[in-house]
């Protein structure tokens, strides 16, 4: 046993700190003690020292279970600055760094290790953990534990199940900074053996919160031009969908505005990229979905902006809790359209598939062992409806996820329950809720700070005049003539990418004249398609010609090539041939089909689609095609399995560069 | 006791402690004290070696086990994940069939299994011979495996070539049950988990192992392996036997153990040991695996000379 004075001369010389916060020498006692602690605390409270310093005065390894690979490298980089030995383990990481660092903790070379809950699933990981000599474990935002928190991440079920198998005496740290008493709960009773729970006040009185009532998406894109620059500091802008990153990056591009897009389907470098730039300020504003921040360590976040209304309450004290951790002003701005409610509303009413395609699953894992790819295959249906149903049908132990070599397989489980849909019920009833809460937030008349606390369980007397109805000026708009016609002026000259290139393939990245759902584009082809059988209008032949020029410059093709229609006649052969005729490049009829395909439409996923097409075409006149570029030209680019399946095609042929171009891109879950 | 299962692993696998000694320790801690073996662990030394008799050599090796406890929740994650369960000889899931057949003395501490764990309480047969049987001794399998079905009995096997693969392949062709012993760890059966996937999805496989779920096959595992198949089955029957090897020495420890054993009762042509272990102790039946000893009995006198045969044949080989 040893005391708090002694402790804090340690804290002293391995991490230069003169003491401890009261609380947090609470949870470190008791951590030290070899206790199970739950820590609810507010972002910026210090709650990484709770476990870092008692992971340096045990003597073997601390294992930290963290989901945000962000927030690890930026741990692992400070606690390397004070010469401790921490690492971690991560799928962006190549697999040799990877076993160098499990064989580093193997022979005790490493202090603090991070590693992500996925990690439990592989078995050079379990093999390593035989050896190595285990200090204490950590579950960081031990939220996404809980079904009933707003992160609900499958991964963490495997860690419950360890935690629950560990030695009492061996001290258990879990972290969060956003519960509601009912997820604490949920959390205290899965760790169980005896948990504490240490819960702060959880009240930010550095945000100045701010609601923006508008009436249309153009209201927002132009307040934001207006009045982004004037916003103090550097800070960044959520928006609901990946597309809209895309589309608020291109408009701020537009303005002039130095802002940079971020997205959880960017490669590891440019997120990385982009993450140290957000640290050093290198742009006013970083958009991007909730992917970024989270874990991010920067103090000096002065301002965090939605575009669009979050699931509950406590996605945004989540999101916004990444501002001003530095405890100075900053600004927490939400934009609110009565139509926004309608995104949300469809993640909670299509968060969960049908009944049917439940037991579409469950039969087919009855008779034989599948993986996640035959999965899809045998069921036709999508990787994400697909990744619901095995989670939900995991946690109600029907299926589990078994690993065979290095392959995930799923199976049925001997004398499995049946599929309580109740379940369901109630959760689609609580994030109903927990919407019309959001909602609340924004019509509420009273302090909005207090509203948020009393929603996480922290009920609190403060008398808040932190927000636009206690105390601080609304935000207003003004949209104008002069703003109105910028926004058009960037809607006529901005065009979505096609990412289709590829390795082993001369397809190049493409260009689509407009997304399908965003303008009257796809109501355009719509009509063409499958109402009047008319040529496609040629507003839509101006736009791809604008789009054209936009991506492709004054380059030349040698050919025009268009994509032979499953069902829908002559309509991308006319379409094609007149661009042919103002591009002036020849044209050529001879890509033909082989067999018949089916509309990709009617499948589900991706693999199907790609099976669908896969080898479907030929071309009549191969000969003519060797060293030469082609225009490859289609109606709607929905999965690109099509315009890939045909770069293959012609880089076969000796073509040395395919460029497709289509008329509309479809964002996920548009109906053609 | 799933939360407990770091512990069971420790105790289980203590090194050298052998079934017996593990064993005794457990009456010890969990009928005469009824604490957990979670308190047992976290006991003093001086308590383990005050109340429990254990040396210094044995805390040592306790204390041993016990600083891997992290490491085999770990490990014990991984294995609940994969769908194999544990049972400890403290569980009502153990197999009371294999606790009064082994006794103290032989049951194993901890059971890995995967499937269908109720087979455990049915009536059983094992059907038991040697790995290059043919003929006969494979149609009296098939014809046993038939009769135990038809008598819901689950067939209890060694998986085996020969008689334990006939035995289970003729169990699943009568939509029977069945309960592989396995002969290795059960982690390293991933081949077996896949061709039975349906036999057990079903719930008429359970998949059994004794050792450590790593343990890749051994001759000696196979042959530590033959007591449990017999501990498990109420009846016992042997299809072949040659004079050594497996199935002989698993017929000899159950003949020691007091357990009946029956053999199939061979043609006057057949080159194999069962006349010998009939004469040693084992009943005779016939192909319904009925016991008629007196006609065996007559028409052992009449046969000496063909048991010798194979017996030369053994020698020579």
């Amino acid at each position: 046993m040893t005391t708090r004075y002694e402790q804090e001369n340690k804290l002293k010389q391995t991490f230069g700190l003169e003491r401890f916060y009261d609380d947090q020498w609470e949870s470190i006692d008791r951590i030290l003690k070899g206790e199970r602690v739950l820590l609810i605390e507010k972002t910026g409270f210090g709650k990484s020292l709770c476990f870092q310093y008692p992971a340096t005065v045990f003597q073997g390894t601390t294992v930290i279970f963290s989901p945000l690979i962000a927030l690890m490298r930026d741990q692992v980089k400070k606690l390397n600055s004070l010469g401790i030995a921490a690492k971690c383990i991560n799928s962006e990481q190549t697999p040799e760094e990877n076993t160098q660092i499990i064989e580093d903790a193997k022979s005790g070379k490493v202090k603090i290790l991070y590693i992500a809950p996925e990690r439990q699933e592989n078995s050079e990981w379990i093999e390593a953990t035989r050896q190595m000599n285990l200090s204490m474990v950590v579950i960081d935002e031990a939220h996404c534990i809980s079904v009933w928190g707003h992160d609900f991440r499958p991964a963490f079920r495997r860690i419950i199940n360890l935690v629950k198998l560990l030695p009492t005496g061996l001290p258990v740290l879990a972290t969060t900074a956003t519960a509601t008493k009912k997820v604490e709960t949920d959390i205290a009773s899965q760790i169980g053996g005896n948990i504490s729970v240490l819960r702060g006040n959880l009240l930010r009185e550095n945000f100045k919160l701010y609601v923006v009532k508008v009436t249309s998406e153009d209201e927002k894109l132009i307040w934001l031009g207006q009045n982004l620059d004037k916003l103090e500091g550097t800070g960044i802008l959520y928006t609901g969908t990946r597309v809209d990153t895309e589309i608020y990056s291109k408009w701020f591009e537009h303005l002039k505005l130095s802002t940079i897009g971020y997205n959880a389907g960017l490669d590891t470098d440019s997120r990385i990229a982009i993450e140290n730039g957000l640290m050093s300020n290198k742009w006013k504003c970083v958009i991007s979905t909730n992917a970024l921040g989270m874990g991010i360590d920067k103090p000096d976040i002065r301002f965090i902006i939605h575009t669009q209304i979050p699931q509950s309450p406590i996605h945004y004290y989540q999101e916004i809790g990444r501002a001003g951790r530095d405890g100075k002003p900053s600004n927490v701005i939400l934009f609110y359209n009565p139509e926004d409610k309608k995104l949300p509303e469809a993640f909670i009413e299509a968060g969960r598939p049908s009944i049917l395609k439940y037991e579409k699953v469950i039969n087919a894992t009855r008779n034989e062992q599948l993986g996640e790819r035959e999965l899809m295959k045998k069921t036709n249906l999508k990787q994400t409806q697909i990744r619901v149903i095995k989670s939900d049908l995991v946690e109600q132990g029907i299926i589990r996820e078994v690993t065979v070599g290095r392959r995930k397989l799923f199976e049925y489980i001997t004398n499995a329950p049946a599929l309580n849909t109740k379940v369901f019920e109630e959760l689609r009833n609580t994030k109903k809720a927990d919407l019309e809460q959001m909602i609340q937030y924004v019509e509420t008349s009273q302090s909005r700070m207090k509203f948020l606390c009393d929603f996480l369980g922290d009920s609190t007397t403060h008398n808040f005049t932190n927000c636009d109805n206690t105390g601080l000026h609304k935000m207003t708009l003004h949209p104008n003539d002069e703003w109105m016609q910028k926004l058009q002026d960037f809607r006529e000259d901005y065009f979505p990418n096609l990412e289709v290139a590829a390795r082993g393939s001369n397809i190049v990245n493409g260009v689509a004249a407009s997304y399908f759902g965003v303008s009257n584009v796809g109501a355009a082809l719509h009509r063409s398609k499958y109402n009047t059988k008319e040529d496609f209008p040629d507003f839509l032949l101006k736009l791809c010609l604008k789009a054209y020029r936009k991506k492709f410059g004054q380059e030349k093709f040698d050919f025009i090539v268009y994509v032979p229609p499953t069902s829908s006649g002559d309509l991308v052969k006319n379409f094609a041939t007149k661009l042919s005729q103002v591009l002036k490049f020849p044209i050529t009829h001879d890509l033909v089909k082989t067999r018949q395909t089916k509309e990709q439409k009617v499948f589900e996923n991706g693999y199907l689609k790609s099976d669908n097409v896969s080898g479907a075409f030929s071309f009549n006149n191969p000969g003519i095609l060797a060293g030469k570029s082609i225009l490859l030209v289609d109606d709607i680019f929905d999965s690109g399995s099509t315009i890939k399946e045909l770069g293959k095609l012609f880089t076969n042929f000796g073509v040395i560069k395919i460029a497709p171009m289509v008329i509309a891109r479809t964002i996920g879950g548009d109906i053609v | 006791m799933k939360n407990e299962a770091a512990y069971w692993i420790a105790l289980a696998h203590l090194p050298k402690w052998g079934y017996g000694k593990i064993n005794s320790l457990i009456v010890k801690f969990f009928h005469n004290e009824k604490i957990t073996i979670e308190d047992f662990f976290n006991l003093p030394e001086s308590v383990w070696s005050n109340k429990y008799q254990l040396d210094s050599m044995e805390i040592s090796d306790v204390q041993k086990a016990k600083s891997e406890l992290p490491n085999n929740a770990f490990f014990a994650e991984n294995l609940f994940s994969q769908g194999y369960e544990l049972i400890p000889i403290t569980s009502p899931e153990y197999s009371k069939t294999l606790k009064q057949n082994l006794k103290v003395a032989h049951s194993p501490a901890l059971l890995y299994v995967k499937g269908n764990k109720q087979l455990l309480h049915e009536n059983s047969m094992a059907i038991v011979g040697s790995r290059a049987a043919e003929g006969k001794s494979l149609a009296f399998t098939d014809n046993m495996a038939k009769l135990a079905t038809k008598d819901f009995k689950v067939v209890v096997s060694g998986f085996a070539k020969g008689v334990d693969k006939q035995a289970l392949d003729s169990a699943i062709k009568y939509k029977g049950q069945s309960i592989i012993v396995l002969p290795q760890g059960i982690t390293t059966f991933n081949s077996g988990f896949k061709t039975y996937y349906k036999q057990i999805v079903d719930g008429d496989v359970l998949v059994l192992s004794t050792f450590h779920p790593k343990a890749v096959w051994s001759a000696g595992l196979a042959m530590a392996r033959n007591p449990i198949i017999y501990g498990l089955a109420d009846e016992i029957f042997v299809a072949e036997s040659s004079e050594k090897g497996g199935t002989w020495s698993g017929v000899m420890d159950g003949l020691r153990k007091g357990r009946k054993i029956y053999v199939r009762k061979p043609e006057p042509d057949e080159k194999n040991a069962n006349i010998l272990l009939i004469q040693k102790g084992a009943i005779a039946v016939d192909y319904n695996g009925i016991e008629n000893a007196k006609s065996v009995y007559t028409e052992q006198s009449t046969t000496t000379s063909i048991v010798q045969e194979p017996m030369q044949n053994i020698k020579s080989f």
